[in-house]
């Protein structure tokens, strides 16, 4: 399917002329969307890292997974609507780069995977205590395999990897 | 004084073939900036959420000194190889990065963002530590330290990223203090004529 018209309606909006204008807040809105990147890969690299059994396994998952929740989704906000403002100036450029398609593919399926997958795999692992607060181990019958947890993880750490090396690659193309 | 040294140490490593050759190499240059971005991830995200706690807006219900003991050594590693991508990244492009103004104020924020790391770990490694532990706000002290952190850390994000930009550079005409804080020495000299 031939997207170019949305850039081209990109390029010509007034978003566009405004992102144009201003270079200097051009270079502050990219400095939000690489600081919430960072936020967000963080939160993340934390609750797969715990599920992998590499980081703070002292600490129970899901208190790792819950609190890095809303700062997952808080980042993501803050990099769609700066990511927004980054393509408006640039619309026609990133029409034809292959690394923005591949990024935005990566984004895509790593808000997918969160709101589904992982959280669902995440919400089954064993030995998690449930519910959250509580002494209250969730029964051996309702976990799933560690090794499918430990699958989802790797993948999700996958995904991010990708969407963050293909951003860079960006520039060079 | 200073800004003809810094000049002369850039242009000696500008000699250097190697140096040339990784500024212009198809994609060595692109992976070791790459590098830097993906391990500045790894660094700054473990910072970050060591600094939220310290902040007590992230796992509050969790011991601080477990967040910072247990982070401490993903955030060191991807420490070092930001350093150490980041100087090489320096060394491909010498000249033009030792007179750039945001390379400059790089510096002075790395150098601040420093001094407030060490005096964070200082009181997170105190006897006094252990009266403030499990409380899920710390002392406005350690909150002032974390806050202080994300600002220098995300003051350092920014200026990195305006490097690219070239508003500034030596070959645009400038005023005078401002060659002189991006350390461009012959325009200085023309200048002085």
């Amino acid at each position: 399917m031939d997207v170019v018209f949305i850039f081209q309606w990109l390029d010509t909006s007034m978003l566009a002329d405004f992102a144009k204008s201003w270079a200097g807040l051009f270079a502050a809105v990219q400095t939000v969307h690489i600081a919430s990147m960072v936020v967000l890969v963080g939160m993340i690299l934390l609750g797969d890292l715990r599920m992998l059994n590499v980081l703070l396994t002292d600490v129970p998952a899901n208190t790792v997974i819950q609190n890095t929740k809303k700062w997952i989704y808080l980042a993501l906000v803050f990099i769609i609507l700066s990511g927004i403002y980054e393509a408006s100036a640039i619309a026609m450029k990133l029409a034809y780069n292959s690394f923005f398609f591949a990024k935005m593919a990566g984004l895509s399926m790593g808000v997918l995977f969160i709101l589904s997958l992982r959280s669902a795999v995440y919400r089954r692992a064993p030995g998690l205590v449930y519910p959250e607060g509580s002494s209250e181990v969730l029964p051996e019958s309702d976990t799933l395999q560690p090794w499918i947890v430990k699958l989802v993880a790797a993948t999700s750490l996958l995904i991010w990897f990708s969407v963050a090396a293909n951003g860079r690659w960006i520039g060079f193309s | 004084m200073l800004n003809e040294l810094i000049f002369k140490f850039a242009s000696w490593l500008d000699t250097f073939q190697s140096s040339t050759d990784l500024h212009e190499s198809l994609y060595m240059y692109a992976w070791v900036e790459t590098t830097h971005v993906l391990t500045l991830i790894l660094f700054l995200g473990m910072l970050f959420v060591i600094d939220l706690r310290l902040l007590g807006v992230a796992f509050k219900e969790v011991k601080v000194s477990t967040i910072v003991e247990r982070l401490d050594k993903p955030m060191m590693i991807g420490f070092v190889v930001m350093i150490i991508s980041g100087a090489l990244l320096f060394y491909a492009i010498p000249v033009r990065s030792a007179q750039s103004i945001w390379f400059r104020i790089k510096v002075i924020l790395l150098i601040a963002a420093g001094i407030n790391a060490l005096l964070i770990r200082n009181m997170t490694r105190s006897p006094d530590m252990q009266t403030w532990d499990n409380d899920p706000v710390p002392p406005k002290r350690v909150r002032v330290g974390a806050a202080l952190s994300i600002g220098l850390w995300t003051g350092v994000i920014g200026v990195g990223r305006s490097m690219a930009y070239d508003w500034w550079d030596c070959t645009k005409e400038l005023p005078y203090f401002m060659y002189w804080a991006a350390g461009c020495v012959n325009e200085m000299a023309a200048l002085e004529q």
